[in-house]
């Protein structure tokens, strides 16, 4: 009789032990924005709609972004209409980012992280992108520069008055995390 | 390694590796419009974020080729509305240029052909390039912002100038020739002209040079 009540006590209580093992992260605000050269203009085109989530398990997180190529705005509707169609935006409208940090990595306040971002129907894999950590109270700020091109993603470079943009489109990244 | 896919365009597919890394990469792939790879592994590790997680409304996340094909129209359009309205200034500026043999004292019937001959091809030019962009197609719930408003306010102004100015052309044309002094409503050919070709130049300008 005390085997089948301790058996019903561990069954009631080892699950939401192991679940309490699983931390989450939540993106609370972000500023993305990507940068753009052309010899007559210097664009950015910034967007504030990004989601993300990290799970951690066993030390080990897992993150995900996500931010619709829409949302992007460089302040000329026609210009954030051609970068649209440029990107395939309206068949791929989701940008998306996946990483992995170890836990210990947050006490850090400079990390480097492998990113693989899908984006125009094209995935690219960046090796050791460096970030700046700022931990604040139950918060933590991620910022850094993802050194995107134009061709990673095999994209047309757009052009105006028949010269092309520079391949280089860095990606800003401002984004404020809170545990849950 | 690049992939045909039905749609036209090529993918690239993950390898086996990556895919164990990114199991989530598969769910996204599949909402936006990639084949689903049935080779795949399935995902190893279950407590990973995945896009449904994120809450995004069904709207955005999905891909549509047919909202893809309306904007790769509507860029190829603008595009040739863009071509031919730089390539228009060259005919523009050759009729404002040959306005003087047109004009002067000194003109002749020659001089006046000329310039009359180079403001119908303009003409034609313009109203091709225009074409271009009223016919290319619209993207609904997207409002006008930035130095676009301009250039769309701009042709309120160069549009109707580039009807009235060849038929007051034309008014003036006949006076001069039948001897007459340019009189009336064509005397202002020259005024009508000067204000769209200025109003064209800074429509031009206007998407082409950061204010």
């Amino acid at each position: 009789m005390n085997k089948r009540i301790l058996a019903l006590f561990l069954s009631l209580i080892v699950p939401p032990l192991s679940h309490a093992a699983e931390k989450e992260w939540l993106l609370e605000e972000s500023t993305l924005s990507y940068h753009v050269s052309h010899p007559l203009h210097q664009i950015d085109g910034v967007s504030h709609a990004a989601r993300g989530k990290g799970v951690c398990d066993a030390g080990q997180c897992d993150f995900l972004i996500a931010v619709p190529v829409k949302t992007f705005d460089s302040g000329d509707s026609n210009r954030d209409l051609h970068m649209l169609q440029a990107t395939r935006g309206a068949q791929f409208p989701l940008v998306t980012v996946r990483t992995k940090l170890t836990e210990t990595a947050f006490a850090s306040t400079a990390i480097h992280v492998d990113l693989e971002i899908q984006f125009a129907g094209q995935t690219a894999q960046y090796k050791q992108v460096a970030f700046q950590l700022t931990g604040q109270k139950d918060k933590m700020r991620i910022s850094g520069i993802v050194p995107a091109t134009v061709s990673d993603f095999k994209i047309d470079p757009p052009s105006l008055l028949s010269i092309a943009i520079k391949n280089e489109i860095p990606v800003r990244v401002d984004m404020t995390w809170r545990p849950q | 390694m690049a992939k045909f896919s039905p749609l036209g365009f090529a993918v690239d597919t993950q390898s086996a590796d990556e895919e164990s890394l990114y199991p989530g990469a598969v769910l996204l792939a599949q909402v936006q419009g990639n084949p689903p790879n049935a080779t795949k592994p399935p995902a190893t590790n279950p407590s990973e974020p995945t896009l449904g997680d994120l809450g995004f409304p069904t709207a955005q996340t999905q891909g549509s080729a047919q909202d893809q094909a309306r904007l790769d129209r509507r860029s190829h359009m603008l595009k040739i509305h863009q071509r031919l309205g730089l390539i228009t200034t060259i005919p523009l500026a050759a009729t404002l240029i040959t306005s003087s043999l047109a004009a002067s004292r000194s003109s002749t019937a020659t001089g006046r052909d000329v310039h009359a001959t180079l403001g119908t091809i303009t003409a034609g030019m313009y109203l091709t390039t225009a074409y271009y962009a009223i016919f290319a197609p619209k993207i609904a719930g997207t409002p006008t912002r930035g130095p676009i408003r301009l250039h769309k306010a701009l042709a309120f102004i160069h549009g109707p100038g580039m009807i009235l100015t060849p038929i007051l052309g034309a008014m003036a044309f006949d006076q001069k020739n039948a001897g007459e002094k340019v009189h009336g409503i064509a005397s202002a050919h020259g005024a009508v002209a000067a204000v769209t070709g200025i109003a064209y130049g800074l429509a031009i300008l206007s998407v082409s040079v950061h204010f």
